[in-house]
C-alpha cells in the first residue's frame, strides 16, 4: 500500500476535523511527507482517491508550497533565512560557508542523503539573525562555528 | 525562544512560564475577561466595546476589528467561523511567534470574546507551517482549554460552545492574504480570492468568516476587561493600543518592544533598540515589514500610527522594524526585496505574476553594475503598472518597496549604473 | 436595469457582471471594446487576467469588468487615457516572458496577443532581460500540442476541463513567475472535447495536432455551416482555402453548442475531401457491370427503370429511403417526387451511436428530424414491402439503413428488386445492389437547412465546390422528375423556390425557409429548439 494504515488512519482523523474533508489535505500531506520524505507520484495518485479529487490537484497543491516536496529530499531539512533582517546580519555568508562545509549549493542535497540545504524566506525570527531551521527547529543568533556543529551532529 | 525588552499589558506576563498553562494563565486574571463577555454581556455590546476602543487589525492592514465583526451576517443559519490569521510572514515580522509560544491562552481568550460577538461556532487557527514548535504550543493550549471546560459544548459553564481547530500552513507567504489563507485552510493552492464576495459573506468553506490577526485577538481580551476608555490610554486618538514593535536589522539591541502605538520610530529605533553598531549611522528604516516603503535617516521622527506614516508614503504594517546602517547598498535590499516577492508571488494576476519577475531581474541587473539609467525609469514605471490593479495587495505591497527605495535612495541605484559595480564594499553580502 | 457605458445606456438583467451583461446585449468586442483573456463567456469567472479593467463612476480604482456586478445607474468608462494606461500595463507585462515567435507560431493571425498588443499596448516589451525557458513542445496527448513559453496562464483551459467534459486534466503547478501549465506526470488530456482548448487558448500556447502548420489562418476564409457528425448541428466555421476545408471552428450558438463541439464532430470535415467519396454516375450494363457515365445518361436511366416499374406494377411498386443526411429541401423534393408518381411507400434510416449529456447525440445524422418533419417514417415499413414484393423498384438515398441494422448485413432482401436507384456522397456497399449510382453533394457543397434533433433549422451553404461532378439529391431528383415528365418539375432546380415552397406547404416550416433562418438557426413550428 502506497500510504500506510497509520498514515491511512491519521488522515482519516485529520478529515473529521474539517467541513469538508479537502480541508484535511494539508494535514494529509505532512502525513505522508513524514513517511517517506516526500509525495511522489502514486502517493499523490493515493492522496488524489481518498479526497476524492484529481491527482493534479494534489500536485498543483504540492507544488505551490514551499515545504512539500514532489522528489527525494536529504534526511534533514537545512535552511538558512536569507531574507532582509538576516542578510543584514550575514545570513548570506553563514549560507556559502555551509555550503562549503558540505560540499554542495544550495537546493542540493548531500551524496550520502543526509541533509538538503536550502535558503528560505523570512521565517520570523528577524531580530535573532542570522539563523536557520533544522526540520523543525530553529536555531538563532548563529555564527558559522555553531551551525556546522549543528549540521554535523545530524545523523 | 523570542526576547521581548519592552512590556506593557499583551506581554506582561510573557517572561513567565506558568503563564504558558492554563492555571498560570488563570492565577493572573486569565478567562475573566470571556466570562464577563459571555454571562455579562450581549454579543452587539462587545462588538461596539471593540469598536470603541478603536482596536485596528494588527495584521497589516490596520482594518478596524469591532466593524470587520459587525459584516458578520446575524441572520443565517449556516454556520459562522473564526480564523486566526497566525500565519506570520512579513520579513521583519516576528511579533506573532511570541504570543503563540508565550501568550497561548490570551490569544484563544481573544478567540472566544470574538466568537461570542460574531456567533462563531467554531475558530481555525491556521500556523505557518514553519512555526511547528510555537504551534505545538498552543495545541497543548488548546488541548488544555478543551480538558477545563474552556473551549468545547460548554464553555466556561455556559451554554455557548466554541471549538477551535489548529492547522498548518505549508510555506507560503501569501496565505497571510486572509482569502489566501482561506484557499489554503480548504486545501487548495493560496490564492487569493477575487472580491466580492468578501469572507463575512463567503469566507471559510463558504461559510460566513471573521479573519484577525493573533495580536488583534490578544488585544480584546484586556478590552473587554478594561473597557475601551482604558485601551485608548494607549497610543494615539486615531491608532489606540499598544503594539509589538520587531526591530531587526543594524541596531545594538535588536527584538520586541510592547509600545504604544504613536511612538516615535526615532525613539524606538535610538533609544529602545539602541541605535546602530558603534562608529555607524543609520541610513534608512522600513517601519512596518518588508511591503511597507523604506525612510531615510532624516523622515524617522514620526509617530509610528498610520495616520502620521501616511504623510511620510509609507505605513506601520505590522511593525517590524528594518533598520539598515550607512555600509548598506540599497540596490542591494532592492534585490532581496524583490526576489522575496517574485518568490512568494502566486502567480494569478497579470501584473504581479510578471512584474515581480521583471523588476527583480533588472534589480539584479542594476546590482552587478550592468544597468542603465533608464532601467530606473522602466522599475518605477512597472511598480505603477502594478499598484492597485490586482485582486489582492500582494502587488501593491511588492511595488511599494521598489518605489520607495527609488524615492529616497535613487543615487545608490545611479551609483551602480555609473561606476558598472557596487560601490558599497562594506555592504552585507548577497 | 440600466447602466451607461461609454456615454451610451443600456438596459440589463440584475445579477449579471458587466461583461457578462454586454456579451448579453451581443454588445461585447463590436459596439463595446473590453479585451479581455482570462473572461469566457461560457466559463466560471477567474479575474486574474486584469486586462477587462474599467472605470466604474464612484469606485477609486479600476474594476475588473469581468466580476463587477452591475448596479443600477451604474456608469461605467472603458476607452478613457487611465483604462487605456492599465491596458497597456497588462499587456507589456504579458509580453515580459512571451517569446514573440509570432512568426513560426501557428496561431499567428487569430492571436489575442497579437491582436490586443497591436490594439491596445505596446508592440513588445521593454525588457531586457532573458525571457524564461520552458518546454516549447509538450504532447499533452492524442489531440493537443503545448507551449509552454507561449502560456500566458489565463487558465481558460484549465477551468473548460474542470467545467465542461469534467475531466479536469490540465492544471497550473508551482506558483509566481514559475507556474506551469501541463498535465500529472503519465496522465494526458484525452476527452471527447479536448481540442475546444486548442480554440478558447487566447495565445498559441495551445494547438491541435490535427491543423497545426496545415495553412496560415489568413489565407482561410470563414464560411458559417452546421457539424453533420450528429443530430445536435452544432454550429460550425468551415476554414476554406484553395476549395478545400481545413478545418471546423466551433460557431458560437447559445441554443445549440454554445461555444464547443466535440473532438469527433470537429474532425468529420475529413469527410468532405475523403478519398471515398463517391465521384461518379454509374449505370449498370447489360454485362451487370456498372460503367461510368455522364450524369445526364444516369438520370435517364434512372427515369427509364422507373417508368419501366410504374408501367409494370404501378406506383405502388415504386418506394423510396430517404437520407436523414440530405437537407430538408432535398427531402421536400424526394416528398414531391413520391407524391407526383402516386408512390406511397417511404421511410428513412438513421445510424445510432453514443450520446453524451453535453452535445453528442445518438443520431449520427444532421437531419433524421428534418426527415421525421417531413413525413419520413421508419424504414423498416419499407423493407418489409422490399422483402414481400410488393415493391420493385427502390430510389435510396444515403446508406444509413446498412448501419442501422434494418438489413442485418445482409444486401440479398435488396435482391429481388428489379431497380435500385441510389445517391450517396461516399462509398457503400449499396453500390452491390444499386443499377444506377449518382454522387451527390456533401453538406457543405450546397445551399439548405438541416434540423437538429430539438427541432432547430439550420442554414448550410456552399463551402467548396466538389472536385467532380455532383449535384444535390434535390437537384437530382428534380431532374428525375422531369425526366419522368412529372408535374411540378418543370424549369430548372432552384434551392431558393424549392426552399420557399417548403416554407409554404408544410406547416412546420412555416416561415423557415433557408434565407429567413438567419445564422443563428430558428425553430419549428411546434418544437422547443
Amino acid at each position: 500500500m502506497v500510504i500506510s494504515e497509520q498514515g491511512r488512519a491519521a488522515i482519516q482523523k485529520e478529515m473529521a476535523r474539517y467541513p469538508e474533508k479537502r480541508g484535511a489535505l494539508l494535514p494529509a500531506l505532512y502525513i505522508v511527507q513524514r513517511e517517506k520524505g516526500h509525495v511522489d507520484r502514486e502517493t499523490a495518485i493515493a492522496l488524489a482517491e481518498l479526497f476524492e479529487v484529481r491527482p493534479i490537484e494534489v500536485l498543483e497543491v504540492i507544488t505551490f508550497y514551499n515545504m512539500f516536496y514532489d522528489r527525494p529530499q536529504g534526511r534533514h531539512h537545512v535552511h538558512v533565512c536569507t531574507n532582509l533582517p538576516c542578510s543584514l546580519r550575514g545570513a548570506r555568508s553563514l549560507l556559502r560557508e555551509l555550503e562549503a562545509h558540505l560540499g554542495i549549493h544550495a537546493g542540493e542535497t548531500t551524496a550520502d542523503g543526509r541533509i538538503t540545504l536550502g535558503h528560505e524566506e523570512c521565517l520570523g525570527a528577524c531580530a535573532y539573525a542570522p539563523m536557520m531551521r533544522v526540520d523543525e527547529s530553529y536555531h538563532e543568533d548563529l555564527d558559522a562555528a555553531q551551525a556546522k556543529s549543528i549540521l554535523d551532529g545530524l545523523e | 525562544m523570542s526576547k521581548i525588552w519592552v512590556t506593557s499589558y499583551l506581554t506582561e506576563h510573557s517572561g513567565d512560564d506558568a503563564f504558558v498553562t492554563l492555571s498560570g494563565y488563570r492565577a493572573r486574571g486569565g478567562y475573566e475577561a470571556a466570562r464577563k463577555a459571555l454571562t455579562q454581556m450581549s454579543p452587539d455590546e462587545v462588538t461596539e466595546a471593540v469598536k470603541d476602543a478603536g482596536l485596528q487589525g494588527r495584521g497589516g492592514a490596520g482594518f478596524s476589528a469591532g466593524l470587520k465583526w459587525s459584516f458578520m451576517p446575524k441572520d443565517t443559519d449556516k454556520p459562522k467561523y473564526l480564523v486566526c490569521n497566525a500565519d506570520e510572514s512579513e520579513p521583519g515580522s516576528f511579533k506573532d511567534r511570541l504570543l503563540l509560544e508565550r501568550t497561548p491562552h490570551q490569544m484563544l481568550e481573544g478567540i472566544l470574546i470574538a466568537a461570542w460577538a460574531t456567533g462563531a461556532e467554531k475558530t481555525f487557527v491556521y500556523v505557518r507551517g514553519e512555526y511547528a514548535e510555537p504551534g505545538r504550543i498552543v495545541e497543548r493550549a488548546i488541548e488544555e482549554a478543551y480538558a477545563e471546560g474552556v473551549l468545547g459544548e460548554k464553555v466556561l459553564g455556559t451554554d455557548f460552545r466554541h471549538d477551535v481547530v489548529l492547522t498548518y500552513g505549508a510555506g507560503a507567504y501569501i496565505c497571510g492574504e486572509e482569502t489566501g489563507l482561506l484557499e489554503s485552510l480548504e486545501g487548495k493552492k493560496g490564492q487569493p480570492r477575487k472580491k466580492p464576495p468578501f469572507p463575512a459573506q463567503y469566507g471559510a468553506f463558504g461559510m460566513p468568516t471573521t479573519v484577525n490577526n493573533v495580536e488583534t485577538f490578544c488585544h480584546v481580551p484586556h478590552i473587554v476587561r478594561h473597557g475601551p476608555d482604558w485601551f485608548r490610554e494607549f497610543g494615539t486618538e486615531k491608532s489606540p493600543g499598544t503594539t509589538l514593535f520587531g526591530v531587526s536589522g543594524h541596531v545594538k539591541r535588536p527584538g520586541l518592544y510592547e509600545l504604544p502605538l504613536g511612538t516615535r520610530l526615532d525613539e524606538i529605533v535610538f533609544q529602545h533598540a539602541g541605535g546602530p553598531p558603534e562608529g555607524r549611522k543609520v541610513k534608512g528604516v522600513i517601519p512596518g515589514g518588508m511591503s511597507m516603503p523604506i525612510l531615510p535617516a532624516s523622515q524617522l521622527d514620526v509617530p509610528m500610527a498610520n495616520e502620521f506614516l501616511r504623510e511620510r508614503k509609507t505605513m506601520l504594517g505590522t511593525g517590524g522594524i528594518m533598520v539598515m546602517d550607512d555600509t548598506t547598498c540599497m540596490v542591494r535590499v532592492a534585490s532581496v526585496v524583490t526576489y522575496f516577492f517574485r518568490d512568494e508571488s502566486c502567480g494569478q494576476c497579470t501584473q504581479c505574476r510578471e512584474g515581480t519577475g521583471w523588476m527583480h531581474k533588472i534589480v539584479q541587473r542594476i546590482e552587478r553594475g550592468a544597468g542603465a539609467r533608464e532601467d530606473l525609469d522602466v522599475l518605477l514605471d512597472v511598480a505603477g503598472k502594478m499598484e492597485g490593479q490586482t485582486i489582492c495587495a500582494f502587488a501593491d505591497a511588492a511595488a511599494w518597496p521598489v518605489q520607495g527605495l527609488l524615492r529616497h535612495f535613487r543615487e545608490d541605484f545611479e551609483a551602480h549604473v555609473e561606476h558598472k559595480k557596487c560601490p558599497f564594499p562594506e555592504s552585507f553580502e548577497l | 436595469m440600466r447602466i451607461t457605458v461609454d456615454g451610451r445606456e443600456y438596459e440589463v438583467e440584475s445579477g449579471r457582471t458587466i461583461l457578462q451583461a454586454l456579451d448579453d446585449l451581443g454588445l461585447l468586442m463590436s459596439e463595446v471594446d473590453i479585451p479581455h483573456y482570462c473572461w469566457h463567456p461560457k466559463l466560471s469567472i477567474d479575474g486574474s487576467c486584469r486586462l477587462c479593467q474599467v472605470e466604474v463612476e464612484g469606485i477609486p480604482k479600476l474594476q475588473i469588468a469581468c466580476n463587477t456586478l452591475v448596479q443600477d445607474g451604474m456608469v461605467v468608462r472603458t476607452q478613457n487615457e487611465r483604462v487605456q494606461r492599465a491596458r497597456e500595463g497588462v499587456m507589456e507585462l504579458l509580453l515580459v516572458n512571451h517569446p514573440l515567435d509570432c512568426p513560426i507560431c501557428d496561431q499567428a493571425g487569430e492571436c489575442k496577443l497579437q491582436d490586443y498588443a497591436f490594439e491596445y499596448g505596446v508592440p513588445h516589451a521593454r525588457t531586457k532581460e532573458p525571457r524564461r525557458a520552458l518546454k516549447k513542445r509538450v504532447d499533452l496527448g492524442p489531440t493537443i500540442l503545448l507551449d509552454q513559453e507561449r502560456c500566458i496562464l489565463c487558465r481558460r483551459c484549465v477551468r473548460f476541463c474542470c467545467e465542461v467534459p469534467e475531466t479536469g486534466e490540465l492544471g497550473v503547478f508551482a506558483r509566481g513567475d514559475r507556474s506551469v501549465l501541463d498535465t500529472f506526470p503519465g496522465m494526458e488530456l484525452d476527452n471527447p472535447y479536448s481540442m475546444n482548448v486548442a480554440d478558447i487558448c487566447p495565445v498559441g500556447a495551445l494547438t491541435t495536432k490535427d491543423f497545426r502548420f496545415k495553412i496560415r489562418v489568413w489565407f482561410l476564409e470563414d464560411v458559417p455551416g452546421v457539424c453533420t457528425g450528429c443530430a445536435n448541428g452544432c454550429n460550425v466555421h468551415l476554414g476554406v482555402a484553395n476549395n478545400k476545408v481545413y478545418r471546423y471552428v466551433p460557431r458560437r450558438n447559445d441554443a445549440v453548442n454554445e461555444t464547443w463541439i466535440c473532438d469527433a464532430g470537429r474532425l468529420s470535415y475529413r469527410e468532405i475531401g475523403a478519398p471515398d467519396r463517391l465521384q461518379h454516375p454509374q449505370v449498370r450494363g447489360a454485362d451487370g457491370r456498372l460503367a461510368v457515365v455522364p450524369l445526364a445518361d444516369a438520370i435517364a436511366a434512372a427515369a427509364g427503370r422507373l417508368r419501366k416499374t410504374l408501367d409494370g406494377h404501378g406506383p405502388g411498386a415504386v418506394a423510396a429511403l430517404a437520407s436523414p443526411h440530405a437537407t430538408n429541401e432535398d427531402l421536400f423534393v424526394l416528398r414531391r417526387l413520391l407524391a407526383a408518381l402516386g408512390a406511397e411507400t417511404a421511410g428513412f434510416a438513421v445510424v445510432r451511436g453514443e450520446a453524451d449529456a453535453l452535445l453528442v447525440k445518438q443520431e449520427k445524422a444532421a437531419n433524421a428530424a428534418g426527415a421525421r418533419a417531413l413525413g419520413f417514417g421508419d424504414a423498416a415499413s419499407v423493407l418489409e414491402r422490399v422483402r414481400s414484393r410488393d415493391v420493385r423498384a427502390l430510389v435510396a438515398l444515403g446508406h444509413d439503413v446498412l448501419g442501422a441494422g434494418h438489413l442485418h448485413g445482409d444486401l440479398s432482401a435488396l435482391a429481388g428488386l428489379e431497380t435500385v436507384i441510389w445517391l450517396d456522397t461516399h462509398r457503400a456497399a449499396l453500390e452491390s445492389a444499386a443499377h444506377v449510382v449518382i454522387p451527390v453533394r456533401h453538406a457543405a457543397e450546397k445551399d439548405g437547412t438541416l434540423t437538429n434533433h430539438a427541432g432547430r433549422v439550420q442554414r448550410v451553404r456552399p463551402a467548396v465546390e466538389p472536385a467532380f461532378e455532383a449535384r444535390s439529391e434535390g437537384e437530382v431528383l428534380w431532374r428525375l422528375g422531369a425526366e419522368l415528365g412529372l408535374d411540378g418539375f418543370e424549369g430548372g432546380y432552384d434551392v431558393r423556390a424549392v426552399s420557399k415552397a417548403l416554407a409554404e406547404a408544410v406547416p412546420a416550416f412555416r416561415g423557415l425557409d433557408l434565407d429567413a433562418v438567419g445564422e443563428g438557426g430558428a425553430p419549428l413550428h411546434g418544437a422547443d429548439a
